[in-house]
């Protein structure tokens, strides 16, 4: 493994993060911009991105921007939001390939550079704040986002599981904010919420490709036009104590399959020191087709096409998700339980400790191959304040012993059961 | 083994044919980290009725070439998973209209991963009990998919164009289709398409192309296979006209999902001018109906469509067809400007910039799809099934010419071939 590594600098409140490789046709940039969830912001901070990829000053037509980006060699741009933590963040996403496999006459990197650039601290404006038919149409695309959900019924299921479990934290509110909110947000407002972000939020910027620090440093300082100021910092997430006894929430809809979720909470996040033995925890339980769950729900019982289990190690939760017969929840669940009780008691055989670290060891050298995937692993040490690459977590995974995985699963402690069912016998 | 060498693309790709009829295509990627394998045969949920060689010609149930694929996981020792986990290696599976895919990664143990993707898919293994067993895991499959209205809204479509081509037959078949197969039914299906004459294996990703090949020949050169027969394929012939121009149905969604499209001629559904029809399409498709359309953007202000609006084109032995639309608040009204769109620019064309521009986008896609060696995997065998070449495309698009794709346009947008889907809430 040729080990290539992150050049770091900054530019005003922004971090750099620049990864000078050759390996891929293109350069990758990725734009974190995060601050801390709170019912206030989720709303305003949601929208912005929507609104910011309408037009830019240079290109404040929709349709000039798309042409740019068109130009640009079918540029890749795109924007992702999510909650991480106790942070909501904001991810902008620019792929753009490398000039020398087409016959350009401008240097990609830095027009990709400056686009992003543009996108962030230059957008299109009117009278001094943001387009109001932006913003109105925009606020009604949001709208339709977050009602979609429902939509997509195991996603509906796993975003009502973390709001029952988390109904008194912000961590309960979905990173697209609260439909109620948008009424309230006009032009103004929005404006004036998008500059107290940027002087507040912790940027981080980064660039895969072939370039280097220097290069990307120059372009970046005349691209963005922060408010000034020091960078700032991401703080680790307060783990809250799983209530006293399991709560069960049943909801019903017209659906044919039951969606069966779990909300565990465990007493470890990824800035831990103990966080790999929970990651180890995690694959002998659900995480893979070998794991406990794939195997009892599935294979054994032939009662699920899906059981796994999914660790989200930056807020500490862990949730177990499956799709049912509905008269079959008493049994998947009683299974569910059998598995997380086998797992507190350590019943589970060196063979399984063996396939899941050759998995995750696996997964944590595949990230070498994606630009992308190497910039959220950074990006996620970055975050919990931890200097952990792939090549010291797969370490760290390799030292876990069964007595660790032991120890993790005395903390994971089972918080709220969510069953969607269908209408039948609902009066 | 012969050597292909692509140096616009940096990239060479090695190929052979083996004595076995397999078709092997190795891809190094210097300095990768990981490997990444697919074993394809052309054989998927459209093959429902066929003549094996020297047999009578036999119908099998909705479902079967999916069947087989999950049932090919089951060895005597137990679960290939297994077996792939302690190598270090994540392996799947999907069934496709025209072809069953099983692929692994890994970043370590190449060389065995590579024999056991060999060994277990040319070992067939069902008895009638674990065939049995694996009708409730495929039913719950089926369920989460009835449940799913983007796949409801789809295949809605699929089946308002269709009549008699077996395309618009669920992949998975229905409930009562599964449980009507049996292990001999699955070992028929397996004798008469898993012969490695019809299949091909590709490997891409950090490896020596010499290496990787010898160990392949002795995989195969150690197993003995009977002469393949020709498999004759056996399809109803399909009217020109769909099948109903409008098919609705009720499911718990925030907006009516809106799909339509235009079924055409299904032409050649292979080799050089096959390919150059559906890229210059897609194309076409993309000038008219793309983020930068005008089109696009008045029916984003009207808040007719969202994010999720899009195209595509669909062609396989048989059948061709566009899919377009999205979530909308008004699906007559969507369906109705957007066809007046193609009627229009029928008319007038599409202009030169507009069609450099989609040019230019869809090279800059594609470069960017390089850098995915399983795109590269999936990709690279969906155009070999088609006789094409995937590290050929980028000269393709450059010889497009305007004139072709405003004849495309012509041709396709007929508006006597145009069927929609909608799915609906209660509400809604």
């Amino acid at each position: 493994m040729t080990a290539e590594l992150f050049e770091r600098g900054s530019v005003g409140r922004m971090r750099l993060h620049v990864l000078p490789t050759k390996r891929f046709k293109t350069f990758s940039l990725s734009l974190f911009v995060g601050i801390p969830l709170n019912e206030a912001w989720v709303t305003p901070v949601a929208l912005t991105p929507f609104v910011l990829r309408r037009g830019t000053a240079a290109y404040p037509e929709t349709i000039s921007f798309r042409e740019r980006l068109d130009d640009l060699y079918g540029a890749g741009f795109g924007f992702d939001l999510y909650k991480r933590g106790d942070y909501q963040i904001v991810q902008f996403r620019l792929d753009i390939i490398n000039d020398r496999f087409v016959s350009s006459q401008e240097s990609l990197l830095k027009e990709a550079i400056s686009f992003l650039g543009e996108v962030l601290t230059a957008p299109a404006l009117e009278d001094g704040q943001f387009r109001s038919r932006y913003v109105e149409t925009e606020k009604t695309t949001v709208a339709k986002r977050i009602d979609a959900i429902i939509n997509d019924k195991i996603r509906y299921a796993g975003e009502r599981c973390i709001e029952e479990m988390c109904k008194d934290e912000p961590y309960r509110l979905l990173a697209l904010g609260r439909k109620d909110d948008l009424s309230g947000i006009d032009a103004d407002s929005l404006y004036r919420r998008y500059s107290e972000w940027l002087g507040s939020a912790v940027l981080d910027l980064y660039v895969s490709g072939d370039t280097s620090l220097g290069e990307v440093q120059s372009f970046a300082e005349k691209a963005f036009k922060l408010p000034s100021g020091s960078p700032q910092r991401y703080s680790a997430p307060v783990l809250r104590a799983p209530r006293a006894e399991p709560q069960t929430i049943v909801e019903r809809l017209d659906v044919g399959q039951g969606k069966l979720n779990l909300g565990l909470r465990t007493s470890t996040s990824y800035g831990d020191p103990d966080y790999a033995a929970l990651l180890v925890y995690n694959g002998v339980l659900g995480a893979f087709p070998h794991s406990k769950l794939f195997v009892n729900v599935r294979e054994k019982a032939s009662l699920a096409y899906y059981a796994a289990s999914r660790l989200d190690g930056h807020k500490g939760l862990l949730t177990i998700q499956s799709g049912i017969e509905i008269e079959n929840y008493e049994r998947a669940l009683g299974i569910i339980r059998e598995q997380l009780a086998a797992m507190k008691e350590g019943q589970f055989a060196a063979d399984d400790i063996a396939r899941t670290k050759a998995m995750l060891e696996n997964q944590l050298r595949e990230i070498q191959d994606s630009a992308y995937e190497r910039i959220s692993f950074d990006f996620n040490s970055v975050l919990s304040g931890t200097e952990r690459t792939a090549g010291s977590l797969q370490a760290e995974v390799d030292a876990v012993t069964p007595e660790a995985i032991v120890e993790a699963a005395q903390g994971v402690v089972l918080d709220t059961i969510y069953f969607l069912r269908d209408r039948k016998g609902d009066n | 083994m012969a050597v292909k060498p692509y140096p616009k693309l940096q990239e060479t790709l090695y190929f052979e044919k083996l004595d076995n009829g397999l078709e092997v295509f190795i891809l190094p990627k210097p300095g990768f980290t990981k490997t990444y394998a697919t074993f394809t045969t052309r054989y998927g949920s459209i093959d429902n009725h066929f003549r094996p060689a020297g047999k009578e010609a036999v119908r099998v149930p909705d479902g079967i070439a999916h069947f087989l694929e999950h049932k090919m996981f089951e060895e005597p020792e137990g679960d290939i998973f297994s077996t792939f986990a302690s190598q270090g290696a994540s392996a799947n599976a999907f069934t496709s209209f025209d072809r069953t895919v099983y692929l692994f990664s890994a970043t370590g143990s190449v060389e065995k991963n590579v024999d056991t993707l060999l060994n277990f898919v040319q070992n067939p293994y069902f008895t009638d009990e674990n065939v049995e067993k694996e009708k409730g895991i495929i039913i719950q499959e089926i369920n989460m998919y009835r449940d799913n209205p983007d796949w409801r809204v789809y295949y809605g479509l699929i089946e308002a164009l269709y009549s008699k081509h077996p395309v618009h037959i669920d992949i998975a078949g229905t409930a009562e289709s599964v449980r009507s197969i049996t292990k001999e039914m699955l070992y028929e299906c397996y004798r008469t398409f898993y012969h490695p004459s019809n299949m091909s294996l590709f490997i891409v990703g950090g490896i020596d192309a010499e290496a990787t090949m010898a160990r392949v020949k002795a995989n195969q050169a150690g197993k003995s296979f009977d002469p393949a027969g020709p498999v004759e394929r056996l399809f109803e012939e399909e009217p020109a006209e769909v099948r109903q121009p409008r098919i609705e149905i009720k499911l718990p969604v925030s907006l009516p999902k809106c799909l339509f499209g235009y079924k055409e001629d299904p032409g050649a559904s292979a080799g050089d001018a096959a390919i150059r029809r559906e890229l210059a399409t897609k194309l076409m498709l993309d000038a008219l109906l793309g983020a930068s359309s005008p089109l696009y953007q008045q029916l984003y202000e009207d808040n007719l469509i969202s994010d999720g609006f899009g195209h595509e084109y669909n062609t396989g032995p048989g059948y061709a067809f566009s899919v377009v639309g999205g979530d909308t608040r008004d699906p007559d009204e969507l369906v109705s400007r957007v066809t007046e769109a193609f009627r229009s620019a029928s008319e007038s064309g599409i202009g030169e910039d507009v069609f450099e521009r989609a040019r230019r986008k869809k090279i800059g896609a594609y470069l960017r799809m390089l850098n995915s060696p399983e795109a590269i995997a999936g990709e690279f065998t969906r155009y070999r099934l088609k006789g094409g070449d995937l590290f050929a495309l980028v000269e393709l698009y450059e010889s497009l010419t305007l004139e072709e794709i405003n004849a495309r346009l012509r041709e396709h947008a007929d508006p006597s071939r145009l069927a929609v889907s909608i799915v609906r809430g209660d509400a809604t």
